[in-house]
């Protein structure tokens, strides 16, 4: 696992909240009274809209991490009680969605390792005989 | 001579039927713009869509507001062209009567539509994930400062020009990158949960994580390390 303290976002631009001000800042352009309360009021609801977001995020990395563990209890009792399994599990996360695929097939692996098996002694059958020959 | 001629004749019909073609094709593609930017103009938040209703009932009358709010949806879908009056109306006149908020809500949905089809695919594992992802991410954060309309709509849309809509503009961008940031900050606490799920032995996993951003999306088909 990479270093958490690792900076993922470019250098200068940190991972914390942007502030009403600092969009207002990269806003402001010579306005009228009028259009500088306009700006002002959309920058605040910009600033208030993302933490919003982030509050409902916050909540899809709650619900995404028990979907994690569910799908890692149900593999886990399914390996337990043997057999082939397949699990398919999407689910929405704080960042985006994502998708889980777990197989586990046994008899699968064990009809390719006969085939290759049979396949291999088949060619030596036929190197044999041609030998003789 | 008179084949000569032929040849030449012949070969005029034919440049002119390609020219008369790729104009009838040209006009096509404009004309077929125009549903597009309605669609996308109505693609508003449900907030903000009924400000724009509000707003087309007070300049056109309750009947033709009637009729858009029953229409929006075949609109939006397609199923229903917009003639060009409701074109007219949509794009042109209602921008001009609108307040800051709201087109800047209609900026929102023409930057979603026109700036943020980017996709990538990357194939990572927990331990270079971080380096794999941030020249993207780097990128994708740049260009919410960066990307713009593409010319034949800014053209149409005339008042996308106003000094108030660089104001707009400069609000968008930095809660575009701010967004994208976010995003990347929960992607840390994501790939903690993930870990644990790929470090189970035994059977085969596959984890396909997709990275929803303000201006693209980024697909990773995450690995076990070795």
């Amino acid at each position: 696992m990479a270093d958490d303290s690792e900076e993922l976002a470019p250098t200068g631009q940190p991972l914390f909240p942007l502030r009403a001000e600092d969009i207002i800042d990269n806003a402001f352009q010579n306005l009228s009274p009028n259009q500088a309360r306009e700006v002002s009021k959309k920058a605040a609801d910009e600033a208030l809209r993302l933490e919003v977001e982030r509050r409902k995020a916050s909540l899809r990395t709650d619900s995404a991490q028990q979907e994690i563990r569910n799908v890692i209890d149900n593999a886990n009792l399914l390996d337990q009680r043997g057999g082939d399994y397949k699990i398919d599990s999407t689910f929405e996360t704080a960042s985006g969605t994502t998708s889980v695929q777990i197989t586990r097939s046994k008899s699968t692996t064990l009809m390719v390792i006969i085939a290759v098996g049979g396949i291999l002694l088949l060619l030596v059958a036929i190197a044999l005989i041609l030998l003789r020959h | 001579m008179w084949i000569v001629v032929l040849i030449i004749g012949a070969a005029l019909i034919i440049g002119g039927k390609i020219y008369q073609q790729y104009h009838r094709t040209e006009r096509k593609k404009l004309l077929d713009e125009n549903p597009t930017i309605v669609r996308v103009l109505l693609s508003l938040e449900p907030e903000a869509l009924d400000d724009l209703f509000r707003l087309y009932r007070s300049q056109f009358g309750s009947g033709a507001a009637r009729y858009a709010r029953h229409t929006y949806r075949k609109w939006k879908t397609g199923e229903v062209h917009p003639s060009r009056k409701t074109f007219h109306r949509l794009a042109f006149h209602l921008p001009s009567v609108m307040n800051f908020d709201l087109k800047c809500e209609m900026l929102r949905a023409l930057r979603r539509e026109y700036c943020g089809q980017s996709h990538y695919e990357l194939s990572v594992g927990f331990d270079d994930w971080k380096a794999a992802l941030a020249p993207l991410i780097a990128r994708l954060i740049e260009r919410s400062y960066t990307a713009e309309l593409p010319g034949e709509v800014e053209q149409k849309l005339t008042w996308l020009a106003g000094s108030d809509m660089q104001n707009a503009k400069a609000i968008l961008s930095a809660s575009e990158a701010q967004e994208t940031r976010d995003a990347v900050a929960s992607l840390q606490s994501e790939f903690h949960s993930l870990e644990l799920l790929l470090a189970q032995p035994g059977a085969k996993r596959r984890i396909v994580h997709t990275l929803d951003l303000p201006l693209g999306t980024i697909t990773l088909n995450i690995e076990r390390s070795n």
